[in-house]
Protein backbone atom coordinates (compact mmCIF):
# COMPACT_ATOMS: atom_id res chain seq x y z
CA UNK A 1 0.00 0.00 0.00
CA UNK A 2 0.98 3.25 -0.77
CA UNK A 3 2.15 6.27 1.49
CA UNK A 4 -0.09 8.50 0.48
CA UNK A 5 -3.47 5.50 0.74
CA UNK A 6 -1.80 5.44 4.04
CA UNK A 7 -2.32 9.45 4.65
CA UNK A 8 -5.58 9.25 3.14
CA UNK A 9 -6.89 6.43 5.16
CA UNK A 10 -5.56 8.50 8.44
CA UNK A 11 -6.93 11.96 7.05
CA UNK A 12 -10.24 10.15 6.35
CA UNK A 13 -10.64 7.83 9.94
CA UNK A 14 -10.29 11.71 11.68
CA UNK A 15 -12.64 13.28 9.42
CA UNK A 16 -15.95 12.21 8.78
CA UNK A 17 -18.54 14.65 7.16
CA UNK A 18 -21.89 14.43 7.61
CA UNK A 19 -24.71 15.77 6.12
CA UNK A 20 -28.70 14.96 6.80
CA UNK A 21 -31.66 15.23 5.24
CA UNK A 22 -35.15 14.64 6.56
CA UNK A 23 -37.67 13.04 4.16
CA UNK A 24 -40.94 13.74 6.29
CA UNK A 25 -39.93 12.47 10.08
CA UNK A 26 -41.63 13.43 13.13
CA UNK A 27 -38.29 15.58 14.42
CA UNK A 28 -37.57 12.97 16.43
CA UNK A 29 -34.79 11.74 15.03
CA UNK A 30 -33.56 15.12 14.05
CA UNK A 31 -33.44 16.22 17.58
CA UNK A 32 -31.68 13.48 18.52
CA UNK A 33 -28.58 14.17 15.97
CA UNK A 34 -28.81 17.35 17.44
CA UNK A 35 -27.99 15.52 21.06
CA UNK A 36 -25.11 14.18 19.07
CA UNK A 37 -23.51 17.78 18.14
CA UNK A 38 -24.43 18.77 22.02
CA UNK A 39 -21.33 18.74 24.70
CA UNK A 40 -22.57 15.76 25.94
CA UNK A 41 -21.91 13.37 23.21
CA UNK A 42 -20.08 16.01 20.81
CA UNK A 43 -19.66 13.92 17.87
CA UNK A 44 -16.72 16.03 17.06
CA UNK A 45 -13.87 14.81 19.40
CA UNK A 46 -14.85 11.29 17.27
CA UNK A 47 -13.88 13.42 14.04
CA UNK A 48 -17.59 13.83 12.88
CA UNK A 49 -18.51 17.32 11.54
CA UNK A 50 -21.77 18.34 10.09
CA UNK A 51 -22.77 20.06 6.98
CA UNK A 52 -25.94 21.78 5.54
CA UNK A 53 -24.17 20.99 2.17
CA UNK A 54 -24.45 17.47 0.39
CA UNK A 55 -21.66 18.31 -2.05
CA UNK A 56 -19.28 18.37 1.08
CA UNK A 57 -20.39 15.40 2.70
CA UNK A 58 -19.45 11.48 2.84
CA UNK A 59 -22.10 10.28 5.03
CA UNK A 60 -25.97 11.65 4.57
CA UNK A 61 -28.02 10.62 7.39
CA UNK A 62 -31.57 10.27 6.29
CA UNK A 63 -34.70 10.49 8.72
CA UNK A 64 -37.96 10.08 8.13
CA UNK A 65 -40.82 7.90 6.43
CA UNK A 66 -40.23 9.03 2.68
CA UNK A 67 -43.51 11.01 1.77
CA UNK A 68 -43.99 11.83 -1.74
CA UNK A 69 -42.61 15.01 -2.44
CA UNK A 70 -38.75 13.53 -2.25
CA UNK A 71 -39.78 10.80 -4.85
CA UNK A 72 -37.34 12.51 -7.55
CA UNK A 73 -35.03 14.98 -4.54
CA UNK A 74 -33.28 12.43 -2.74
CA UNK A 75 -32.13 10.93 -5.84
CA UNK A 76 -31.01 14.02 -6.68
CA UNK A 77 -29.39 15.19 -3.98
CA UNK A 78 -27.56 11.55 -3.53
CA UNK A 79 -26.30 11.94 -7.19
CA UNK A 80 -24.47 14.94 -5.76
CA UNK A 81 -22.30 13.67 -3.02
CA UNK A 82 -19.10 13.29 -4.01
CA UNK A 83 -17.82 9.22 -4.38
CA UNK A 84 -16.81 7.92 -1.21
CA UNK A 85 -20.36 7.91 -0.20
CA UNK A 86 -22.38 6.11 2.56
CA UNK A 87 -26.00 6.67 2.99
CA UNK A 88 -27.19 6.11 7.18
CA UNK A 89 -30.72 5.85 7.67
CA UNK A 90 -32.34 6.86 11.12
CA UNK A 91 -34.87 5.43 12.78
CA UNK A 92 -37.80 3.15 12.21
CA UNK A 93 -39.20 5.53 10.03
CA UNK A 94 -36.85 4.46 6.82
CA UNK A 95 -36.94 1.33 7.68
CA UNK A 96 -40.95 0.22 7.60
CA UNK A 97 -42.30 3.60 8.19
CA UNK A 98 -43.35 3.20 11.61
CA UNK A 99 -46.56 4.71 12.81
CA UNK A 100 -46.73 6.72 9.92
CA UNK A 101 -47.29 3.63 7.52
CA UNK A 102 -50.87 3.15 7.52
CA UNK A 103 -54.12 3.22 5.20
CA UNK A 104 -54.25 6.59 3.98
CA UNK A 105 -51.09 7.88 4.52
CA UNK A 106 -48.94 8.51 1.61
CA UNK A 107 -45.92 7.38 2.63
CA UNK A 108 -43.01 5.40 0.76
CA UNK A 109 -40.95 3.18 2.55
CA UNK A 110 -38.27 2.02 2.75
CA UNK A 111 -35.31 4.26 1.86
CA UNK A 112 -33.75 1.92 0.73
CA UNK A 113 -35.33 1.18 -2.58
CA UNK A 114 -34.46 4.93 -3.52
CA UNK A 115 -31.21 5.01 -3.18
CA UNK A 116 -28.51 2.53 -1.76
CA UNK A 117 -28.34 2.19 2.23
CA UNK A 118 -25.44 0.86 3.93
CA UNK A 119 -26.92 0.87 7.27
CA UNK A 120 -29.97 1.81 9.03
CA UNK A 121 -30.45 2.14 12.74
CA UNK A 122 -33.69 1.04 14.35
CA UNK A 123 -35.39 3.04 17.33
CA UNK A 124 -38.07 5.68 17.02
CA UNK A 125 -36.02 7.24 17.99
CA UNK A 126 -32.17 5.56 18.37
CA UNK A 127 -30.26 6.79 21.00
CA UNK A 128 -27.26 9.18 20.06
CA UNK A 129 -24.96 6.33 21.04
CA UNK A 130 -26.34 4.17 18.82
CA UNK A 131 -26.22 6.77 16.00
CA UNK A 132 -22.43 7.41 16.44
CA UNK A 133 -21.14 4.01 16.96
CA UNK A 134 -22.85 3.29 13.76
CA UNK A 135 -21.29 6.28 11.74
CA UNK A 136 -17.87 4.82 13.62
CA UNK A 137 -18.47 1.74 12.06
CA UNK A 138 -19.50 1.83 9.03
CA UNK A 139 -16.97 4.89 8.00
CA UNK A 140 -14.15 2.86 7.63
CA UNK A 141 -15.65 -0.06 5.85
CA UNK A 142 -16.49 2.18 2.67
CA UNK A 143 -13.45 5.09 2.95
CA UNK A 144 -10.47 2.83 3.99
CA UNK A 145 -8.69 2.01 0.63
CA UNK A 146 -11.02 3.50 -1.38
CA UNK A 147 -8.65 4.28 -4.46
CA UNK A 148 -7.06 0.60 -4.08
CA UNK A 149 -10.82 -0.67 -3.73
CA UNK A 150 -11.08 1.33 -7.68
CA UNK A 151 -8.43 -0.57 -9.04
CA UNK A 152 -9.79 -4.50 -8.37
CA UNK B 1 -2.56 43.61 35.41
CA UNK B 2 0.62 42.52 34.74
CA UNK B 3 0.73 40.28 37.79
CA UNK B 4 -2.47 38.26 36.26
CA UNK B 5 -0.83 37.66 32.91
CA UNK B 6 2.08 35.96 34.62
CA UNK B 7 -0.54 34.12 36.91
CA UNK B 8 -2.57 33.04 33.83
CA UNK B 9 0.66 31.51 32.00
CA UNK B 10 1.89 30.29 35.17
CA UNK B 11 -1.20 28.62 35.36
CA UNK B 12 -0.91 27.48 31.73
CA UNK B 13 2.15 26.07 31.63
CA UNK B 14 0.99 23.48 34.81
CA UNK B 15 2.23 20.26 33.68
CA UNK B 16 -0.75 18.73 34.71
CA UNK B 17 -2.64 21.11 32.54
CA UNK B 18 -0.86 20.32 29.70
CA UNK B 19 -1.12 16.88 30.04
CA UNK B 20 -5.21 17.54 30.14
CA UNK B 21 -5.16 19.36 27.20
CA UNK B 22 -3.53 16.83 25.09
CA UNK B 23 -5.49 13.55 26.24
CA UNK B 24 -8.39 14.84 26.99
CA UNK B 25 -11.68 12.27 26.43
CA UNK B 26 -15.22 12.54 27.38
CA UNK B 27 -16.62 9.71 30.10
CA UNK B 28 -17.24 6.36 27.33
CA UNK B 29 -21.07 6.70 26.03
CA UNK B 30 -23.08 3.86 27.99
CA UNK B 31 -26.87 3.20 27.45
CA UNK B 32 -28.71 4.12 31.51
CA UNK B 33 -29.64 1.19 33.22
CA UNK B 34 -33.49 2.00 33.10
CA UNK B 35 -33.21 2.85 29.31
CA UNK B 36 -36.37 0.93 27.76
CA UNK B 37 -34.49 -1.06 25.09
CA UNK B 38 -36.34 -3.58 22.83
CA UNK B 39 -38.27 -6.07 24.73
CA UNK B 40 -36.35 -8.87 25.37
CA UNK B 41 -38.13 -12.17 26.68
CA UNK B 42 -37.67 -13.29 30.66
CA UNK B 43 -38.51 -17.44 29.91
CA UNK B 44 -42.24 -17.22 31.48
CA UNK B 45 -44.70 -18.70 29.39
CA UNK B 46 -46.91 -17.01 26.97
CA UNK B 47 -50.72 -18.45 26.79
CA UNK B 48 -51.15 -16.46 23.23
CA UNK B 49 -53.67 -13.91 25.15
CA UNK B 50 -52.57 -11.16 21.94
CA UNK B 51 -52.52 -8.20 24.64
CA UNK B 52 -49.59 -6.97 23.12
CA UNK B 53 -50.34 -7.11 19.49
CA UNK B 54 -53.47 -5.53 20.52
CA UNK B 55 -51.97 -2.59 22.44
CA UNK B 56 -49.12 -2.12 19.90
CA UNK B 57 -49.65 1.36 18.94
CA UNK B 58 -47.12 0.87 15.75
CA UNK B 59 -48.31 -1.16 13.42
CA UNK B 60 -46.63 -4.77 12.84
CA UNK B 61 -44.03 -4.44 15.73
CA UNK B 62 -45.21 -7.40 17.56
CA UNK B 63 -46.39 -11.00 16.65
CA UNK B 64 -47.21 -13.68 18.71
CA UNK B 65 -45.57 -16.75 16.83
CA UNK B 66 -45.04 -20.79 17.30
CA UNK B 67 -41.64 -21.46 17.91
CA UNK B 68 -39.29 -24.52 17.06
CA UNK B 69 -40.94 -25.89 19.91
CA UNK B 70 -44.54 -25.89 19.56
CA UNK B 71 -45.05 -22.82 21.91
CA UNK B 72 -46.09 -19.42 21.73
CA UNK B 73 -43.93 -16.78 22.02
CA UNK B 74 -44.28 -13.03 20.69
CA UNK B 75 -41.62 -11.72 17.94
CA UNK B 76 -40.28 -7.98 18.01
CA UNK B 77 -39.54 -6.64 14.58
CA UNK B 78 -36.96 -3.74 15.08
CA UNK B 79 -37.89 -1.99 12.20
CA UNK B 80 -41.23 -1.37 13.45
CA UNK B 81 -40.90 -1.17 17.45
CA UNK B 82 -41.38 2.39 19.08
CA UNK B 83 -39.61 0.78 22.71
CA UNK B 84 -43.06 2.65 24.58
CA UNK B 85 -42.67 -0.54 26.28
CA UNK B 86 -46.49 -0.97 26.50
CA UNK B 87 -46.59 -4.53 25.64
CA UNK B 88 -44.41 -5.42 28.88
CA UNK B 89 -46.56 -3.39 31.12
CA UNK B 90 -49.72 -5.01 29.64
CA UNK B 91 -48.67 -8.85 29.96
CA UNK B 92 -50.43 -10.39 32.55
CA UNK B 93 -48.01 -13.29 32.97
CA UNK B 94 -44.70 -11.02 32.38
CA UNK B 95 -43.53 -12.58 29.37
CA UNK B 96 -41.22 -9.86 28.03
CA UNK B 97 -39.04 -7.21 29.71
CA UNK B 98 -37.82 -4.20 29.12
CA UNK B 99 -35.67 -2.17 30.79
CA UNK B 100 -36.97 -1.09 34.45
CA UNK B 101 -40.55 -1.42 33.86
CA UNK B 102 -41.33 -5.01 35.41
CA UNK B 103 -39.62 -3.92 38.79
CA UNK B 104 -41.36 -0.29 38.77
CA UNK B 105 -44.50 -2.05 38.08
CA UNK B 106 -44.36 -4.24 40.94
CA UNK B 107 -42.75 -1.17 43.00
CA UNK B 108 -45.82 0.93 41.97
CA UNK B 109 -48.32 -2.06 41.52
CA UNK B 110 -49.99 -0.71 38.28
CA UNK B 111 -51.29 -3.04 35.79
CA UNK B 112 -53.92 -2.62 32.51
CA UNK B 113 -56.95 -4.37 32.71
CA UNK B 114 -58.49 -5.03 29.39
CA UNK B 115 -61.77 -5.40 28.65
CA UNK B 116 -64.06 -5.92 25.67
CA UNK B 117 -67.38 -4.25 24.60
CA UNK B 118 -69.83 -6.01 22.27
CA UNK B 119 -72.51 -4.42 20.36
CA UNK B 120 -74.78 -5.72 17.96
CA UNK B 121 -76.38 -3.40 15.52
CA UNK B 122 -80.00 -4.60 15.18
CA UNK B 123 -80.76 -3.44 12.22
CA UNK B 124 -78.30 -5.34 10.34
CA UNK B 125 -78.39 -8.34 11.81
CA UNK B 126 -79.89 -11.29 10.15
CA UNK B 127 -79.79 -13.57 13.09
CA UNK B 128 -78.12 -16.15 10.88
CA UNK B 129 -76.12 -17.23 14.20
CA UNK B 130 -72.75 -17.57 12.34
CA UNK B 131 -71.22 -14.98 15.37
CA UNK B 132 -72.29 -17.31 17.89
CA UNK B 133 -71.44 -20.54 16.28
CA UNK B 134 -68.17 -19.51 15.44
CA UNK B 135 -66.92 -17.91 18.63
CA UNK B 136 -64.16 -20.29 20.26
CA UNK B 137 -65.12 -19.97 23.75
CA UNK B 138 -69.07 -20.57 22.98
CA UNK B 139 -67.82 -23.39 21.51
CA UNK B 140 -65.85 -24.52 24.88
CA UNK B 141 -68.68 -23.85 26.71
CA UNK B 142 -71.22 -25.75 24.52
CA UNK B 143 -69.55 -28.49 22.12
CA UNK B 144 -73.48 -28.61 20.55
CA UNK B 145 -73.47 -25.16 19.53
CA UNK B 146 -70.46 -26.43 16.79
CA UNK B 147 -72.92 -28.67 15.34
CA UNK B 148 -75.37 -25.87 14.84
CA UNK B 149 -77.54 -26.70 17.45
CA UNK B 150 -79.24 -23.32 18.99
CA UNK B 151 -80.76 -24.99 22.05
CA UNK B 152 -77.72 -24.80 23.86
CA UNK B 153 -77.55 -23.07 27.41
CA UNK B 154 -77.59 -19.53 28.47
CA UNK B 155 -74.06 -19.94 29.84
CA UNK B 156 -72.57 -18.75 26.39
CA UNK B 157 -71.23 -15.54 25.48
CA UNK B 158 -73.72 -14.25 22.65
CA UNK B 159 -76.75 -16.47 20.76
CA UNK B 160 -79.54 -16.08 19.12
CA UNK B 161 -82.76 -16.51 21.50
CA UNK B 162 -86.61 -15.66 20.76
CA UNK B 163 -85.45 -14.59 17.26
CA UNK B 164 -82.82 -11.83 18.27
CA UNK B 165 -78.99 -12.24 18.84
CA UNK B 166 -79.01 -11.53 22.29
CA UNK B 167 -75.92 -10.72 24.22
CA UNK B 168 -75.36 -13.02 27.78
CA UNK B 169 -71.87 -13.36 28.50
CA UNK B 170 -70.00 -10.44 27.47
CA UNK B 171 -66.98 -10.68 30.73
CA UNK B 172 -66.10 -14.05 29.13
CA UNK B 173 -65.03 -12.24 25.55
CA UNK B 174 -61.81 -12.69 25.41
CA UNK B 175 -61.26 -9.90 22.45
CA UNK B 176 -60.32 -12.03 19.46
CA UNK B 177 -62.89 -11.09 16.96
CA UNK B 178 -63.74 -13.82 15.28
CA UNK B 179 -67.14 -12.76 15.29
CA UNK B 180 -66.60 -9.66 13.84
CA UNK B 181 -64.77 -11.96 10.98
CA UNK B 182 -67.31 -14.32 10.83
CA UNK B 183 -70.78 -11.86 10.30
CA UNK B 184 -71.58 -11.50 6.64
CA UNK B 185 -73.06 -7.77 7.73
CA UNK B 186 -70.47 -6.22 9.56
CA UNK B 187 -73.17 -5.84 12.58
CA UNK B 188 -71.46 -7.07 15.28
CA UNK B 189 -68.47 -5.59 16.63
CA UNK B 190 -65.84 -5.97 19.24
CA UNK B 191 -64.25 -3.07 21.03
CA UNK B 192 -61.19 -3.66 22.67
CA UNK B 193 -60.95 -1.06 25.60
CA UNK B 194 -57.75 -0.80 28.18
CA UNK B 195 -57.71 1.21 30.90
CA UNK B 196 -54.80 1.97 33.22
CA UNK B 197 -55.05 0.72 37.26
CA UNK B 198 -53.19 1.26 40.20
CA UNK B 199 -53.52 -0.83 43.58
Amino acid sequence: MSIIQNLKNNVRSRSIHVSFVNVGSCNGCDIEILACLAPRYDIEQYGIYVHNNPREADVLLITGAFVEQWDDKLLNLWNKIPDPKVAVTIGNCPVSGCVFNRRGSYVNPPVSKHIPVAAEIPGCPPRPTEIISTILSVAPLIFKDYEEMDKK
Amino acid sequence: MSSSVIWYIKEFLRAEWIKNFFTVKTAPLVTPEHFRDYPTLTGNECTHCLRCMMICPSPGAIEVLKNSEDKWEPVIYKGHCLRCGLCVEVCPDKVITSGDILERQEREKTMFLADYHLTVDHAKCMRCGNCSVACPINKEIDPSLAFGASLGSDEVIMRVKDGKLTILHPEKCTGCKTCEKTCPNDSIKVARVVEGFQD
